[in-house]
């Protein structure tokens, strides 16, 4: 009888299986495509008590994903797989868990598409909304919930979101909701289509409900507490002019009273306001941008002040991010709160048999920024509208920076690429209290070009300054550096580099790197084995701190 | 019972893998250098070859990778007819700085913005750039590449010579 119930079972099996290959095959649902990537990450890490590295109890840190993908025409459907067995180092322990962190089904076609489940937005520059996802940073707050963009005709475009923000493995409570529109009025005013001028306009509002029926936060007022609302609204207007060479870009966003653990439950509203201006033509270009922020830190839950998580909107930095490691070793985050700033960037190129030029041409690139605090006036604590502030005023010095960099090919097999950066920075956007910082940066960048596959690269770097370690005892970025790097490729698949950074005056530590990397394709492995500086890593303006470390990195990345 | 369940897996493999080339996707949003904003379905190129190359301004490999190519670009354009697409993930913070960095850097491609990563994340390009792609003329993703190395593009242009060869 069992035996029988098992031959039944088997052929219904098969039978059910011939059934979906038919089904599948005759439809065409495996017609469809399975795509996908995976990222494997870890780390062994050992104690080393002058970089303040410990040992880690689990002895090896991992962070994995993989994200499947299956589409077919119009419809895909998605999800992710993460795993944290023991986060890596700079990664908030919250993470610690696998499970699947992401899921969707979607339909999309020109001018209509929905997704239900998990995804990520953004509306005009994301200062209302931006739903987005950065694993370096350990930053995901996609929205749950239904996503549709309908398109009526060509140059009209709608959004609308509603959703609720990953925290981590949860949710948070706050329901965010958002409307976006956009204009491409060359593609709505007929005689327009033709024109060299286009202008794009575009609005959003996105609201969030939070209940507060549990936390009546106490005003500085004895006997009164603060009313907390319910619903926090930001609207957002922005236009894109283009001309020619030339362009501009601006911003503006708004917000409702916000009482929240990061402004300390004040009822002042915020605002933000961005621009940006350029000119180019080929060879040439300019770009400068403006940006004023005010009490715009928009999240789904108030009391959330402690992890850079849960964040609707996004309020990038305006400096540049600087990619040679000690350009980049003091770097800007963004003040949500407060902060103004002003950038300016611009890129020549001397042509070919010209003096400057030489034989193969010369690239410069210069760049400088300045952003302060804004000028405020205190005007009473939680309950109250906080403080006011005036609009063109400006207050302490956050950041600054002036960076020289040509580039210069130097026969047909050298190219060098010679830097000079400044960099004022102030410890209170890192949360600290102290004296500006000021320091001289010098890259030379040397890549020799043996033949068709094979190549070495020479990275020397000083950096002066004068934050010195007896006087800033926490912070290990401190003192004079210099640093050397030599890395050899062998074009397409295998790298090696070895690197050193030394703080040789009024700083501490040594921080060698070994590293090989292999990649063929899609798939990439790298290993690593060193030593790593506490600090910040930034992306956009938005950073983590990420601690010391010692000992050996692994990753493998694939598609497929 | 488990051979049942091998037998379904493996059927299930086959037919997998018996699918064909997975294409460039459609329906997703891209912006022009002037502020428009378009579908990935805008990248085209009369069925011949496109390279796909994401890349970044603050990303030096991908800076490289253009500049070289960009000193071979027409007598690549002349032997294959490909089209350099390149796609920007630079986020809000750069996103205004590209078509300045284009023009300054006299780059001949066809350039997109793609500022919350909706077409890199839709290729599975994963957190890192340079990501190449070759499409073929009928708009299969034929062949990838991460990373640039200087000299890679002798294994692109190598790569798109052979999607030619195979489509005739």
């Amino acid at each position: 009888m069992k035996q029988l119930f098992k031959l039944l079972l088997a052929s219904l099996f098969f039978t059910f299986q011939f059934s979906i290959v038919n089904y599948v095959s005759g439809q065409g649902i495996l017609g469809g495509h399975v795509t996908g990537n995976i990222q494997l990450d870890g780390q062994i890490s050992h104690r080393d008590t002058v970089i303040g590295s410990d040992d880690v109890p689990q002895k090896l840190l991992s962070n994995a994903r993989a994200d499947i993908l299956y589409t077919n025409g119009n419809f895909s459907a998605g999800l992710r797989y993460e795993a944290y067995l023991g986060p890596m180092l700079g990664f908030r322990p919250d993470y610690e868990g696998q499970g699947i962190a992401n899921y969707f089904v979607s339909y999309k076609k020109e001018n209509f598409a929905v997704t239900a489940g998990h995804f990520y937005e953004q509306f005009g520059n994301g200062m209302a909304l931006r739903a987005y996802e950065d694993r370096y940073l350990g930053i995901d707050n996609a929205l749950r919930g239904l996503n549709v963009m309908y398109s009526p005709t060509s140059g009209i475009i709608f959004k609308g979101v509603i959703g609720r923000q990953r925290h981590f493995w949860m949710e948070s409570n706050g329901v965010v909701r958002g409307l976006d529109a956009e204009f491409s009025l060359n593609d709505i005013v007929k005689p327009w289509a033709e024109s060299k001028t286009r202008l794009t306009l575009g609005g959003s509002f996105v609201s969030k409900y939070e209940d507060a029926t549990y936390d009546w936060i106490p005003a500085n007022v004895p006997g009164y507490k603060v009313n907390l609302p319910l619903n926090v609204a930001t609207t957002a207007v922005r236009m894109d002019l283009a001309h020619g060479g030339f362009g501009l870009k601006a911003e503006y966003a708004h917000k409702s009273q916000d009482p929240n653990d990061l402004n300390n439950y004040i009822f002042r509203e915020g605002n933000v306001l961005w621009m940006s201006a350029s000119y180019s033509q080929r060879g040439l270009s300019a770009n400068i941008q403006a940006k004023r922020v005010d009490n715009m830190g928009f999240r789904s839950a108030r009391t959330e002040s402690y992890t850079e998580m849960l964040f609707i909107n996004y309020i990038p930095a305006i400096s540049k991010q600087h990619t040679y490691s000690f350009l980049s070793m003091y770097p800007y985050a963004t003040q949500s709160m407060g902060e103004m700033g002003l950038t300016g960037d611009f890129m020549y190129k001397f042509k070919k048999e010209t003096l400057l030029g030489g034989k193969y041409g010369t690239d410069i690139h210069i760049n400088a920024s300045l952003i302060k605090g804004l000028d405020t006036v205190d005007a009473g604590g939680r309950g109250t509208e906080g403080y006011t502030s005036s609009f063109f005023g400006t207050g302490d010095t956050y950041y600054g920076d002036l960076s020289v960099e040509v580039a210069k090919k130097l026969n047909s097999s050298l190219k060098l690429v010679a830097t000079y950066g400044y960099v004022v920075f102030n410890p209170v956007i890192e949360g600290h209290l102290g004296d500006l910082h000021h320091n001289h940066v010098v890259v030379a960048d040397l890549t020799w070009k043996l033949n068709k596959k094979n190549s070495i690269r020479f990275e020397a770097e000083w950096m002066g300054s004068d934050s010195k370690y007896e006087t800033n005892i926490d912070d290990k970025r401190a003192g004079d550096w210099i640093m050397g790097l030599i890395e050899y490729n062998l074009a397409p698949s295998w790298f090696v580099s070895v690197s050193d950074q030394y703080a040789y005056n009024d700083g501490i530590g040594n921080y060698y790197n070994i590293s090989v990397g292999y990649t063929k394709g899609a798939t990439r492995l790298q290993v690593g084995y060193g030593k790593q500086r506490e600090g910040i890593i930034c992306i956009g303006g938005v950073c983590r701190n990420v601690p010391a470390s010692n000992g050996l990195t692994f990753s493998l990345t694939t598609s497929f | 019972m488990k051979k049942i369940f091998f037998t379904l897996a493996l059927t299930f493999l086959g037919v997998f893998a018996m699918a064909q080339n997975a294409t460039l996707p459609t329906g997703i949003s891209l912006k022009t250098l002037d502020g428009k904003t378009v579908q990935s379905s805008v990248i085209q190129n009369e069925g011949k070859p496109i390279i796909i190359s994401f890349w970044a301004t603050w990303c030096k490999p991908c800076n490289s990778e253009l500049d070289a190519i960009k000193e071979v670009y027409e007598e690549w354009q002349e032997s294959t007819g490909v089209k350099l697409v390149a796609v920007s993930i630079d986020d809000a913070r750069s996103s205004a700085r590209v078509k300045p960095w284009v023009d300054g850097k006299d780059w001949p491609y066809e350039v997109y913005l793609d500022p919350n990563k909706d077409l890199a994340r839709a290729m599975n390009v994963g957190a890192d750039v340079p990501y190449a792609f070759i499409i073929n003329g009928k708009g299969e993703i034929v062949w990838q590449h991460k990373g640039y190395q200087p000299g890679s593009e002798e294994e692109l242009i190598e790569a798109v010579k052979k999607v030619l060869a195979e489509e005739e």
